[in-house]
């Protein structure tokens, strides 16, 4: 096959991107895990993992580089590389937003939440599956699965504006729970990020397998 | 007096046409199903495309995919190899130029080309330039600011101002390519052919030829045969890809390039293939 290096350098490129993906995804899901199990050990891997994913971003992105210096890629394969560059910056925000939440659990402690925790598993839930979906088409160059996204953001911020809504009123009437509700006023709001996040990713994703930019969320 | 006469036969016959189709109208050099062959072989099968006034057109595809026996169809020369027929119709001006009654010499006056490796003439730097407008009678004041602005025109002026009558073979490859393109200008042509122009030239003579040839799509039409992919993608508005004689893809350089819509197209410029 002609140019059959700077081939499998891309092939490893997307391979890298993914894990890179499941990383800040599995940073997502395990700082939730812990908040809701209050496991202060699994927060504290979250935090530790998340210089694992900076490294993999730096590397990612100087390769990316590479190429472009040294192969000057064209059509799909600049795309890819395009959004390989793109995406990683959000799947490094995820995983400091997984940062975030692990530290919310550790400072919140065996203190009991001013509510009980529903929402914020469900936003947590379709948020992971929006990280999910977003690795396979990524993979898969599947983009129907992409489809609903800004559908899917909706109910995410709709559900934010809920819980913010909740805890802002159980605030003004308690106000010693102010410390306790902010944290989870703050987890939500890195919940609704997430899937920001996924959106600008899947937004990539449509570019890189159509060529046409489509703006999601 | 060559000039007069392509002049004539264009002005009568654009005039004729200016008011009807766009076809006629412009100076779009609009090519309809051109099919050329080599004997028995045929080296360019049923190309239609439109290349538009002012603009760049690159023209890529691999060795034998017959992109330079279709640049050499703008100015006939394919009129000279033998067992080379041509079929089909490029019009320009209103006028079918590949239609045997136009004269081919006073085609090429309006249509100049610059070739793969510099050809200056063995002469001084001055009649190379020269040269072509001697021809036609020019001379005197009036010669002298053409070969000045050709030159000037070229890119080349600041480097051999002072040495006008040295040999032009003294020249580096970079500025005797340069040279021959104000060479081609001094005819004062409408369309220039570039057939591989920097195939020869290092990176720097390169990027050089590369800015002129952006600067001179403000006052002519430019078609360019390249085997570089990226100096397509830097200095043309549209790009046509060919393979084995057929037109493939022809769209804006853009689109070609980040997006293509055939798969043969993207092989290609992403060197699946060529």
């Amino acid at each position: 096959m002609i140019r059959k290096e700077y081939i499998e350098e891309l092939d490893k490129l997307k391979r890298d991107v993914l894990k890179m993906g499941k990383l800040a995804k599995d940073a997502a899901s395990n700082s939730i895990k812990a908040l809701i199990e209050r496991d202060a050990e699994l927060a504290k891997r979250v935090l530790n993992e998340n210089a694992v994913i900076d490294d993999l971003e730096f590397d990612i992105e100087n390769r990316c580089m590479k190429l472009i210096a040294l192969q000057q890629p064209m059509a799909v394969d600049l795309r890819v590389i395009g959004t390989c560059i793109k995406i990683i910056t959000d799947f490094d925000r995820i995983s400091d937003v997984g940062g975030d939440i692990a530290e919310v659990v550790l400072r919140v402690g065996d203190e009991p939440f001013v509510k009980p925790l529903i929402d914020i598993p469900r936003m947590a839930e379709i948020t992971q599956k929006m990280i999910d979906d977003c690795l396979e088409a990524f993979s898969k160059e599947n983009i129907e699965i992409l489809e609903d996204f800004s559908k899917r953001d909706d109910i995410v911020d709709a559900l934010y504006d809920q819980i913010r809504r909740e805890l802002i009123t159980i605030m003004i009437e308690r106000p010693k729970t102010i410390s306790n509700a902010s944290h989870l006023t703050f987890v939500a709001l890195y919940l609704e990020r997430i899937g920001d996040h996924t959106c600008n990713i899947a937004s990539r994703i449509i570019y890189m397998v159509t060529g046409v930019k489509k703006k999601l969320g | 007096m060559l000039n007069q006469k392509l002049e004539m036969f264009i002005d009568d016959r654009y005039d004729d046409f200016q008011d009807n189709s766009e076809e006629h109208g412009s100076n779009k050099v609009i090519v309809r199903n051109v099919n050329v062959y080599y004997g028995d072989i045929q080296a360019i099968i049923d190309v239609s495309m439109i290349i538009k006034e002012k603009t760049v057109t690159a023209l890529i595809g691999p060795s034998g995919c017959g992109k330079s026996t279709l640049l050499r169809c703008f100015d006939r020369m394919n009129d000279e190899i033998t067992g080379c027929r041509t079929k089909g119709k490029i019009i320009w001006r209103g006028n079918d130029i590949l239609d045997k009654k136009v004269d081919p010499v006073a085609l090429r006056h309006k249509v100049g080309m610059v070739f793969q490796k510099p050809n200056p003439f063995p002469k001084s730097i001055y009649d190379n330039v020269a040269f072509g407008p001697k021809i036609h009678g020019i001379k005197g004041k009036r010669l002298d600011d053409i070969v000045e602005n050709s030159i000037k025109q070229a890119a080349l002026w600041e480097d051999v101002k002072d040495r006008l009558g040295e040999s032009a073979l003294k020249l580096s490859g970079g500025q005797q390519q340069r040279l021959c393109i104000a060479r081609t200008l001094a005819i004062d042509p409408e369309v220039i052919l570039f057939d591989e122009p920097c195939s020869a030239l290092d990176p720097i003579s390169t990027a050089k030829i590369e800015a002129l040839i952006r600067e001179l799509k403000k006052d002519y039409t430019i078609i360019i045969v390249t085997h570089n992919m990226q100096q397509a993608a830097r200095i043309s508005d549209c790009t046509a890809f060919f393979l084995m004689g057929e037109l493939i893809e022809f769209d804006k350089t853009s689109k070609i390039f980040e997006n293509p819509k055939d798969k043969k197209t993207e092989d290609y410029i992403t060197g699946r293939f060529g």
